[in-house]
């Protein structure tokens, strides 16, 4: 057939037990033996659902991601910074638009995705509705959040549906300049005069506690999360990749001299721990009813966040509105 | 020799690059089409980083480091043309902003590969292809906006007008332009901006925009000597913002 | 708005707040698959897409999207909708046994051919045949490339339809490589971590 398919109609039903059991069981061996899902693939309606939802907010954490750093642009000191910051946020932009064409794949249109987003229908990663009042806030973002979501990149790269995991090969080989960037803005600012090392601080103590919701809350343990890992769409707990994010960038922060604001933050070094307690970070339990909150909308920077997206369409509708002709018709992307 | 020609010829065209590619990259995260975002960021850093390629040309030639001539003047030390300070209003004003610069900047650095200046020359040969890509670029969006929709012809319309007077501002001869030209490091504004005029003209012609009067449009000059609008000075200071917290820190 | 980003404080106001046009379903650009060849020798590979409302278009802007950093020497650009897709098939089935043989001797159109030569990865060029239609074009690949290695899924390409780079346009990467600032390696911090380390530890 050529290329585009029909973009699949609204999901039913995500009842796993509706699904042709032949089907199922054909499909769940593909992905225990490690082959990759492709688009044309038959796949249950509950795969389908949950990846375009996930896929889709992590391209819309990638556009509004693209905001707090972008802020501070026009403002980057010295032209070494300035053009690393502009190829930064531009290539969160270009991962926005990678991750937007692989959930495309599964069948949601890229504008009714945008669409979603503007409305608040679609979430994306609650960290990006927190203000960067200074340049050292920024140099947090793209060190530390930045090595965070490397962290779940790099989990969910070896997931089992094609598309993203190619999305997500190309968005890591761009990652490796953002944190090696990232670190190096803070160990000037560490090594710095006294300005600038307290500049760091306080934004390390006003990011700290988003930092600590960023992976989520302790996963609930139900039927979804195990069906979810078992067809390799979850791909580590919440609470694993938190602690694997502690586990490398603790140590990297201290050895900067700047303090944590936890004092409960500590690794556990006891050897006669239960299994997989062992090295495991404690730390004060992050507000999570400050999570729902801010997730919910009423963050200090949610509305700044959507309103700059839903003008930037505004702006832009007369250059798409020119270019439309009845010969250009949406298919599918395929790969 | 004298190096002052050379020089204030340099500060014109690093001035430039560096105010234009600093409006462009505002454009990051807010443009009408995800591609086009990332199209514009990247000739966004080119610029930025021609001025500093030209930047460290006069670096080697006695001037301050980059950084320091970048973040430290005030606007009437600067000499960029009066139209890459301007603010960026809608993207129909950015991109006619970008094919009338671009064309002429293309021309320009086509010229400048045949500078008696050898570093100025070795620049101009290397930053070819790129601005293949930037003519390229906004050829393409010009001749397809161009003859779009009414909405489309109307905007480009208005923003080529208000932009013609500024654009003719680029060509502003400097004092030293006899020197320029008999030593041989450029062939001059007026060159230029004859060849310029032709381009735009051929590209124009296949769209639905026409050129203004030319007998009844004063170009806006001033830029070059310092004497700039309103819009630089607060340009400036934002984009220094960091910079003048601790100007012997080291970011 | 008011914004700490001054930017933000600059943009216009435009419609209103939340209040959003939801586009008819589908009411967007149609999309362009792209292929890039990284290296001299190295055959081309699809990369992904660009939604564009033209070929032209869809060219210069996949330029940015996909070639913007790393090396590349040639790129090019065809609508999703000309591009001819085999089924698909996995473990150690070659799709090119499920497809027809097809006699094709007097066609004079190129197709470029590309495969899936892993699930996961990418597509990559195979080779040109000539043949007058699709299905001549798949019997004549599986002759000239097909029997080698298992290939899952087979593309066909009508050369025609091809925006390529012209000769004159290659040097529209020469500079990739020495654009640094985006280069991991540009930004080692070790010494500067080191010397600070030091002069911490001895105060």
């Amino acid at each position: 057939m050529y290329g585009g398919g029909n973009t699949f109609e609204g999901i039913k039903t995500d009842s796993i037990t509706l699904e042709d059991p032949i089907k199922l069981a054909e499909f769940e061996a593909r992905i225990e033996r490690g082959e990759k899902i492709e688009p044309t693939d038959w796949m249950p309606q509950l795969y389908r659902k949950q990846l375009i939802r996930m896929i889709e907010q992590h391209g819309h954490s990638e556009i509004i991601g693209a905001l707090p750093e972008g802020t501070w642009i026009t403002r980057a000191p010295g032209f070494k910074r300035k053009m690393a910051l502009m190829a930064k946020v531009q290539d969160e932009v270009g991962h926005a638009q990678l991750l937007y064409s692989a959930a495309e794949t599964l069948g949601k249109s890229r504008e009714q995705m945008i669409d979603d987003l503007i409305t608040g229908k679609s979430k994306y990663s609650n960290i990006f509705n927190y203000p960067t009042f200074t340049w050292a806030d920024c140099c947090f973002i793209s060190w530390l959040v930045d090595a965070g979501a490397i962290v779940n990149q790099l989990a969910n790269a070896k997931g089992s549906y094609g598309p993203y995991c190619r999305a997500l090969d190309r968005i890591c080989a761009e990652e490796s300049f953002h944190l090696k960037y990232g670190h190096h803005c803070v160990i000037y600012l560490a090594s710095g005069t006294k300005k600038q090392r307290d500049m760091f601080q306080e934004a390390l103590n006003r990011w700290w506690p988003p930092m600590m919701h960023f992976f989520g809350p302790s996963d609930k343990i139900s039927t979804h999360t195990e069906v979810l890992m078992k067809w390799k769409v979850k791909m580590g707990t919440n609470d694993d990749m938190r602690n694997q994010f502690l586990d490398m960038y603790v140590p990297k922060i201290w050895e900067l001299g700047f303090t944590i604001p936890d004092p409960k933050l500590k690794k556990n070094i006891e050897t006669n721990l239960p299994a997989g307690q062992a090295g495991r970070w404690e730390y004060t339990e992050p507000d999570w009813e400050e999570f729902k909150r801010v997730i919910n909308g009423d963050g200090p920077c949610n509305k700044e966040r959507l309103e700059v997206r839903r003008v930037a369409e505004e702006r832009g509708k007369w250059v798409r509105e020119a270019l439309k002709t009845p010969k250009t018709k949406y298919v599918m992307p395929l790969a | 020799m004298n190096n002052l020609p050379l020089k204030e010829l340099l500060y014109k065209m690093a001035d430039d690059q560096l105010i234009l590619g600093h409006r462009n990259s505002e454009w990051t995260g807010f443009g009408p089409l995800l591609e086009e975002d990332i199209a514009f960021s990247s000739m966004a850093q080119d610029k930025v980083g021609h001025s500093l390629a030209l930047y460290t040309l006069l670096n080697q030639l006695g001037e301050s480091d980059p950084d320091t001539v970048a973040f430290t003047r005030n606007a009437n030390q600067f000499h960029n043309s009066i139209l890459t300070e301007l603010p960026n209003q809608e993207y129909d004003f950015s991109l006619i902003r970008h094919f009338l610069y671009d064309t002429a900047e293309a021309l320009r650095f086509e010229m400048l590969t045949q500078s008696s200046y050898e570093p100025l020359a070795q620049v101009a040969k290397k930053v070819r292809g790129e601005l293949r890509y930037h003519t390229l670029h906004a050829k393409t969006w010009i001749n397809q906006l161009g003859s779009a929709t009414e909405e489309s012809i109307s905007r480009l319309q208005k923003s080529l007008d208000y932009a013609m007077p500024f654009a003719l501002g680029i060509f502003e001869e400097s004092p030293y332009e006899k020197q320029i030209v008999d030593n041989g490091i450029f062939e001059g504004e007026q060159a230029l901006k004859t060849k310029w005029l032709t381009r735009v003209e051929e590209i124009l012609s296949n769209t639905s925009l026409h050129l203004p009067d030319f007998k009844i449009i004063h170009p806006v000059t001033g830029g070059r000597i310092g004497k700039h609008s309103e819009h630089l000075q607060p340009l400036l200071d934002e984009m220094s913002e960091v910079f003048r917290i601790d100007p012997g820190a080291e970011w | 708005m008011n914004s700490l980003d001054p930017r933000v404080s600059r943009l216009p106001q435009v419609g209103q707040e939340g209040k959003i046009f939801p586009k008819a379903p589908l009411d967007q650009f149609g999309t362009y698959e792209v292929f890039v060849q990284s290296k001299e020798g190295k055959p081309f590979q699809h990369e992904g897409i660009v939604h564009a409302p033209n070929l032209e278009l869809a060219y210069v802007l996949a330029k940015e999207t996909f070639t913007r950093r790393f090396t590349c020497v040639s790129l090019y650009v065809v609508d999703t909708r000309d591009v001819f897709v085999s089924p698909l098939t996995d473990g150690n089935r070659n799709v090119y046994d499920l497809l027809d043989d097809v006699n094709d001797d007097e066609g004079k159109n190129k197709f470029e051919i590309y495969h899936l030569a892993k699930r996961g990865k990418q597509h990559m060029y195979a080779g040109t045949v000539v043949a007058a239609s699709v299905g001549g074009a798949l019997s004549k690949a599986k002759a000239q490339f097909g029997k080698e290695k298992i290939v899952y899924n087979v593309w066909a390409i009508e050369t025609s339809n091809i925006r390529f780079t012209q000769h004159e346009e290659r040097e529209l990467w020469l500079t990739l490589p020495e654009k640094k600032f985006r280069d991991a390696a540009e930004y080692k911090g070790g010494g500067k971590l080191k010397n600070f380390l030091e002069s911490s530890s001895k105060s």
